[in-house]
């Protein structure tokens, strides 16, 4: 991997390709022709046509003044932040180029490759939240869909479960962690069953029926020989339950707009149960379906607050490092370039992911 | 208020970015609108009315001409200092405001010297929901009206700031058919009370033909014809007209003129002095036929349709234009409905002739 | 009479159908059949009532005990909070949600006198209110030029608008931290420096993009003709948005305000990326921090759960009144804040 990226780094960077063609490109594609084309074309047809034409109509004017307010915050905060994030991301050096108020900064992707090949904590990262991706998204799916489906058949307190099961859609990430925390917790040394002060109530839960206590994680500040898994395993519990009732609620939704008619032909024909499920309710729910796993994807490459939440600001000492907290981490450090290509990094997985979906889901879904 | 419409066009660009090709929903219209008056605008959809109204209105721009009320060219005026009322189509009330919120909004918009005060506002929306007959339902929400109650409604909100003029978007054509029935001699009611120089649109022959001092016949974009509705009734300029006043719709024949005489078929059924040999089309009012023993025009009969007053024939002719020739006779008189033919004579007035190629109008002496 | 019944029914029977051979035995036999299959017909549907019933009962189990599994985390802090911290660390007790002894609320109490909590409170509603009201004017100006005016270049910023919508924040929040860090808003202490956390606090996020696009669908679905007949009635393009637009899209800027509200409530990593000056903490990041370094001996947890319940009690209130609209705009948005 290394020796790759030392190859891409001298065939590119440092080479007669950057001089030539990045410089070239760079020049006549970028600088002419996209000025040219888009903004000079596009500024002087939409606003310049109507000056230089008969008279000048305040009403095509009037709109961008409402927009006004809109557009200056949009320039600083979200157009420059683009364009910025990406400049900073292909700047050799910037870091550092940055502290000294150095100007003449040069075109190279030195940045991804400390990125990547930086130890272990950005690989950590990328492995924690696809694992996490991978996990969560289908067994929240699926628990939601169960339950959707068994919303809709009932009639009576149908409204009150709805309620219930949104309950944990309106908390706040990092509050309602700590009480995952504190449920789990085990407060002493777990190594010496004699000095814990408290097993915590799921480990006590899990005692009366004859379980061994898991050291969950490692007590909440205290440094221990908790091992990944039942720290991930809580992360994974927290964010299934977290994730529920957005999807129920799409799911549900879904069901319910279902023409009945289907499922009373279904019952004339005498169809069994499962088999309603699975070639009626399941496709006709697939875009919803879709939707949701999309959405959980996304969701789940930018997991950082429930982790925060949990494990507090050191996410359990580095162990449980997403992508977002490796961003995050890299900026009070004035690490600019480095978290700039981790979120492109991000911006390209969530993107690919996105796309494989789609594709995914086109095939699949029966509309 | 006089309504002077001069060289009026209106040309949308093209959606269509390929094509390229304008379109002209207004070509060129003159137009004078009497004092007072309610004049029809009468075309098929997408004939230009709706746009006329709504350049007279002033929420179109016209590409060209210029529109005038009496002598002041309100070419260039802002809709809301036109003072003109606007019906709408789907009566566009306010649907989260009562009756008389909705009546009483256009007054709230006043300003500088027409500023009313709260009690005169609240005078004259009564008095505007009286003349419709909507004053027992001011606390109610649109939501909670007919359609007919809504349509007086809107009626209301155009007059009640007392309009120079009162422009109609097809009004009646969101309610069924009794209720245009009272709706449209209501609105006439309305407009002979208030005198208010009215524009109503419409793509319905029979309405605009009852309650207008005026029609104007629109087609493409282009007047056809204008006068009063009998006279085009009686008397239309062309092909198109012909056929888009009457029910039942008038009847048209290939023909062909030969010494002054017409003929169908083989037959010479009338004389038609001063127009020139060649081909022509005839179109014969359906009460313009007479059932005579005798007569040039020979059918064949398919059905009677006895109608009380009236009897209806319906027929076939192998020279006719539309699938069934339609006639209507009076009931006196007698007839086998289970003959094979049927002979008729025609009404020279109601016999109109037209050049096969441009569809004008030949003019032959009765 | 038996034989002439017969020979109707057999001619009557599909030709492919085995005709029976014995005529005269068929007719009593066919009879009892029926009534046989009569009688099963019942049996089975008296099965499948039970088998209904059953399986409704355990539809409602299975609910019962996904809620309860849903709610308990919210059970437990509740309860959590009103205990003792001897009754916390009684092993005995670990199970009982409510051991005997009197209830008080000496936890809640000590979270504003341990705590800076209550500060942070008021911090995050002035900064929550506020952002709020500036964002929905922004968004409702935007929405209606974008839904009712027409003007040049309005589908190409539009298009813009919703292309943004693809990039994930943490892409903007690099650069906005150092656009912060650099116009010297990080400068939180002295004269100025509640205006510059309150900048920071609120600027970057005023426009919602997603808020945008929801609202000026909204617009759209009101009917043209009634702008038309504003116009002509004499109305400003103001006084229409503000006497017929905003009435008529109250429930979607009701969903909009609470879920920016909520947001506001729940933002944790910008305040904490950005905000230099303690006294200047979100309600979020101040609970955060306040129990982070916790003591190896006891943690207090019951008063950590009287903090969690207190944040997380002004949600609930608002989920409880307002739960149409938080549900309605979650599922036409599916994004949190």
């Amino acid at each position: 991997m290394d020796k790759v990226l030392t190859f891409l780094n001298t065939v590119f960077v440092q080479g007669f390709w950057k001089t030539f063609c990045v410089k070239w490109v760079w020049q006549t594609f970028c600088v002419k022709w996209v000025w040219q084309t888009f903004c000079v074309k596009w500024v002087y047809q939409t606003f310049c046509k109507d000056l230089v034409g008969k008279k000048l109509r305040f009403n095509s004017w009037k709109g961008w003044i409402y927009l006004l307010p809109a557009i200056i915050l949009l320039l600083i905060f979200t157009v420059y932040p683009i364009f910025n994030t990406v400049m900073m991301a292909f700047t050799n050096n910037y870091d550092s180029l940055e502290s000294i108020g150095g100007t003449s900064f040069e075109f190279g992707i030195d940045n991804f490759i400390t990125v990547i090949s930086s130890g272990d904590t950005f690989r950590t990262a990328i492995l924690n939240t696809m694992l996490l991706c991978v996990v969560t998204v289908p067994l929240s799916t699926m628990l939601a869909l169960l339950i959707a489906v068994a919303l809709n058949s009932i009639k009576p307190l149908q409204k009150f479960f709805q309620t219930i099961f949104f309950l944990p859609y309106v908390t706040n990430s990092i509050a309602i962690g700590m009480v995952f925390a504190a449920l789990f917790d085990v407060v002493g040394d777990f190594s010496k069953p004699y000095l814990v002060e408290s097993w915590g109530f799921i480990n006590t839960l899990l005692g009366k029926i004859g379980v061994q206590p898991v050291n969950w994680l490692d007590g909440i500040g205290v440094f221990g020989d908790a091992t990944y898994w039942p720290k991930f395993a809580v992360l994974v519990i927290y964010i299934v339950w977290n994730a529920l009732p957005f999807k129920i609620l799409i799911l549900l939704g879904g069901l319910q707009s279902v023409n009945k008619q289907y499922y009373e032909a279904a019952k004339i024909d005498s169809t069994p149960k499962w088999r309603v499920f699975t070639r009626i309710t399941v496709p006709l729910l697939s875009p919803m379906i879709a939707y949701v796993v999309i959405t959980g994807f996304i969701g789940g490459f930018k997991e950082y607050t429930s982790i925060i939440g949990i494990f507090g600001d050191s996410m359990a000492d580095g162990q449980l490092y997403t992508m977002v907290g490796f961003i995050y981490d890299a900026l009070p450090d004035a690490f600019y370039g480095e978290a700039s290509a981790a979120a492109l990094i991000l911006f390209a997985i969530i993107f690919a992911v996105t796309m494989v979906n789609l594709y995914v889901s086109k095939k699949k879904t029966h509309y | 208020m006089k309504v002077e419409l001069r060289n009026l066009t209106k040309v949308f660009p093209s959606r269509d970015k390929k094509s390229g090709k304008d379109v002209t929903a207004v070509n060129n219209f003159t137009f004078e609108i009497p004092d007072g008056k309610l004049v029809g605008l009468l075309g098929p959809s997408g004939c230009g009315k709706s746009t006329t109204l709504y350049m007279i209105s002033g929420l179109q721009q016209p590409t060209s001409g210029k529109i005038f009320f009496g002598e002041e060219d309100v070419t260039e005026l802002a809709p809301e200092n036109r003072g003109i009322g606007l019906v709408f189509q789907n009566y566009a009330l306010y649907p989260h405001m009562t009756v008389q919120q909705n009546i009483l909004f256009p007054l709230q918009n006043l300003r500088g010297k027409d500023k009313m005060t709260k009690e005169a506002m609240l005078e004259r929306a009564y008095e505007a929901a009286k003349l419709v007959q909507i004053d027992e339902l001011m606390d109610r929400k649109p939501s909670e009206l007919s359609g007919g109650q809504q349509q007086r409604v809107a009626i209301a909100r155009a007059l009640v700031k007392m309009p120079r003029v009162l422009l109609l978007d097809e009004p009646l054509s969101n309610l069924d058919a009794r209720l245009r029935l009272q709706t449209r001699e209501e609105i006439r009611r309305i407009q002979k009370e208030t005198g208010i120089t009215t524009v109503f649109v419409t793509h319905d022959q029979e309405e605009a033909m009852s309650i207008s001092d005026v029609i104007v016949v629109m087609k493409l974009g282009v007047v056809q014809q204008t006068g009063k509705p009998q006279e085009i009734y009686d008397n239309p300029t062309n092909l198109f007209v012909a056929k888009f006043l009457g029910t039942p719709p008038i009847n048209v024949f290939k023909g062909r003129v030969e010494n002054e005489r017409l003929y169908i078929g083989e037959n010479a059924v009338l004389d038609v002095k001063g127009v020139k040999d060649g081909n022509v089309t005839a179109a014969i009012r359906p009460e313009g036929f007479v059932l005579d023993e005798n007569g040039p025009l020979v059918c064949e009969l398919s059905n009677v349709e006895i109608m009380g007053r009236d009897v209806s024939i319906v027929s076939r002719h192998s020279e006719s234009l539309n699938p069934t020739i339609r006639s209507i006779i009076d009931a006196d008189n007698r007839i086998d409905a289970t003959a094979e033919g049927v002979r008729f004579t025609l009404k020279p007035h109601k016999v109109f002739l037209f050049d096969a190629e441009s569809e004008e109008r030949l003019y032959f002496e009765v | 009479m038996d034989e002439l019944k017969n020979e109707v029914t057999t001619q009557d029977v599909d030709p492919e159908v085995s005709v029976p051979t014995e005529p005269q035995t068929q007719t009593g036999d066919a009879l009892t059949q029926g009534v046989m299959h009569e009688r099963d017909m019942k049996k089975e549907t008296k099965k499948q009532d039970v088998m209904k019933i059953l399986g409704k009962i355990g539809v409602y189990l299975f609910l019962s005990v996904m809620a309860f599994i849903v709610v308990f985390p919210f059970l437990w802090m509740i309860a959590t909070s009103l205990k003792h911290l001897s009754e916390y660390y009684d092993s005995n007790l670990d199970l009982v949600l409510f051991p005997g002894g009197p209830r008080d609320f000496h936890n809640f109490a000590e979270v504003f006198t341990e705590t800076d909590l209550g500060r942070y409170f008021i911090n995050t509603l002035i900064v929550g209110v506020a952002s709020t009201f500036m964002s929905l004017i922004i968004t409702v100006l935007s929405a209606f030029a974008l839904s009712r005016l027409k003007f040049k270049g309005q589908n190409a910023f539009f298009a813009g608008l919703l292309a943004t919508m693809m990039i994930p924040g943490e892409l903007f929040t690099i650069t906005n931290y150092k656009t912060v860090a650099d116009l010297g808003w990080t400068n939180q202490f002295g004269d100025g420096g509640w205006f510059n956390a309150f900048l920071t606090l609120t600027l970057p996020f005023l426009v919602s993009v997603f808020y945008i696009y929801l609202l000026k669908q909204n617009f759209m679905q009101i009917p043209n003709e009634l702008y038309l007949a504003a116009k002509v009635d004499g109305t400003t393009d103001l006084k229409y948005l503000w006497k017929v637009m905003i009435p008529l899209a109250l429930p979607t800027l009701i969903s909009i305000t609470i879920l920016k509200m909520m947001g506001a409530w729940n933002t944790y990593m910008w305040p904490k990326l950005t905000t230099t000056n303690q006294d200047f903490y979100l309600i979020t990041i101040g609970l955060r921090e306040a129990f982070s370094s916790a003591d190896n001996q006891q943690p207090d947890i019951p008063l950590q759960m009287a903090a969690v319940t207190l944040v997380s009690i002004p949600l609930f209130l608002v989920f409880i009144f307002l739960r149409k609209y938080i549900m309605r705009g979650v599922s036409r948005s599916g994004i949190k804040g």
